[in-house]
């Protein structure tokens, strides 16, 4: 199960440095930061248990099961946190000043 | 749930169970039986029940903690030790030398009794297998 | 796992864990209902566990069974009750599925949040 998170850490060069309400994009960062983390985690938690599972190492069904619906929920929250960042960093881009 | 271990389980249950029957089978064919291939009456069987501590690395019961599960196997099939039965039937073919004919030791009574008992132990056990099914749908349905 | 985990999800993998675990002990005993000398076999209570693992306390979950008393013994040492381990394999499977439904509520719930209702914008 090839992890796909690393790739999406690629954002927007500049996105770091948009030089008004830097603090504030800081903090957004940090929270996108945090949710990548998260869902790298999830992801490789969940290859772990399916894989023991399906070696017949003893991993309980319902626990991968739910590994995976973790994975799949870190995943989407990332997902989101992005967007929502990109978006709005397009947004204040797109500003005339 | 652990699936091939917790199906295995009661699967050596179900084999057992009829093992078991088979067995109360061949008696109650024999009941009869005054002359076998190896001399005398036919010699009741019974079967012995042992449990199964389960292998360290056996794939078959894998996933199932060591110190709870015990499958069941027949550990044996035996036959009962007990004297034959000797009945009084001077013309008989196979009367002894004082008329007496040696009839195996199967009490009708007691093998159907046996019966019932492994016929309600593998429902109980198949009962248990439909349960683990369930429950493995039920963890795959997490996911919909 | 904080940010996708909830006290309520955290309960039900509790539940989830225990039931499952008793299902094998009960599932063992029902096999070996016809074995010499089998002792039943049963888990502690499960009382408290689930508030335990709801606050996030630890411990995680440990399986451990044990012999349990008072059971009617036969002649050959067998002690395992038809009927009590019929109804329990009956209640731990009720158990088990009730966790699930509420775990996929769970589960919906928080992608519905996630999502903000379906719409990816």
């Amino acid at each position: 199960m090839t992890n796909s998170i690393p790739s999406i850490r690629i954002l927007p060069a500049d996105i770091g440095a948009a030089p008004r309400g830097a603090a504030e994009g800081g903090r957004f960062i940090e929270t996108l930061q945090q949710s990548m983390d998260q869902a790298e985690g999830a992801q490789g938690d969940a290859a772990t248990q399916v894989a023991q599972l399906l070696n017949g190492k003893g991993a309980d069904l319902h626990s991968a099961m739910i590994a995976v619906e973790k994975a799949d929920l870190s995943f989407q929250l990332m997902m989101q946190v992005r967007n929502k960042i990109v978006q709005a960093y397009q947004q204040i881009s797109n500003m005339q000043f | 749930m652990n699936l091939f271990g917790m199906l295995e389980l009661s699967g050596s249950a179900l084999g057992a169970e009829r093992q078991r029957a088979e067995v109360v089978a061949s008696n109650m064919a024999n009941v009869q039986t005054t002359r076998t291939a190896a001399g005398g009456p036919y010699r009741r069987q019974m079967v012995v029940f042992q449990a199964q501590r389960v292998p360290r690395f056996s794939l078959a019961l894998a996933g199932l903690h060591p110190e709870t599960a015990s499958a069941v196997r027949v550990a044996a099939v035996v036959s009962d030790q007990r004297p034959p039965v000797m009945r009084f039937e001077p013309g008989h073919p196979d009367a002894n030398a004082e008329g007496y004919v040696a009839y195996p030791q199967v009490d009708p009574v007691e093998e159907m009794t046996d019966l019932l008992g492994a016929v309600r132990a593998y429902e109980l056990n198949a009962s248990a297998v439909q349960a683990t099914k369930n429950m493995i749908n039920q963890s795959l349905d997490l996911l919909r | 796992m904080s940010m996708i985990e909830t006290p309520l999800m955290r309960g039900l993998e509790r539940v989830l864990d225990q039931s499952a675990f008793r299902h094998q002990v009960i599932a063992a005993n029902l096999a070996n209902v016809d074995t010499p000398g089998y002792r039943t076999r049963d888990v502690r209570p499960f009382a408290g566990e689930i508030e335990q693992a709801m606050a996030g306390e630890e411990p995680s979950f440990t399986p451990a069974a044990h012999e349990i008393r008072g059971l009617l013994e036969r002649p050959d040492g067998n002690n395992v009750s038809v009927e009590r381990e019929s109804l329990l394999l009956a209640q731990n499977q009720l158990r088990f599925t009730v966790a699930v439904q509420f775990l996929k509520a769970e589960f919906h719930r928080l992608t519905s949040a996630i999502t903000g209702g379906g719409s990816t914008s």
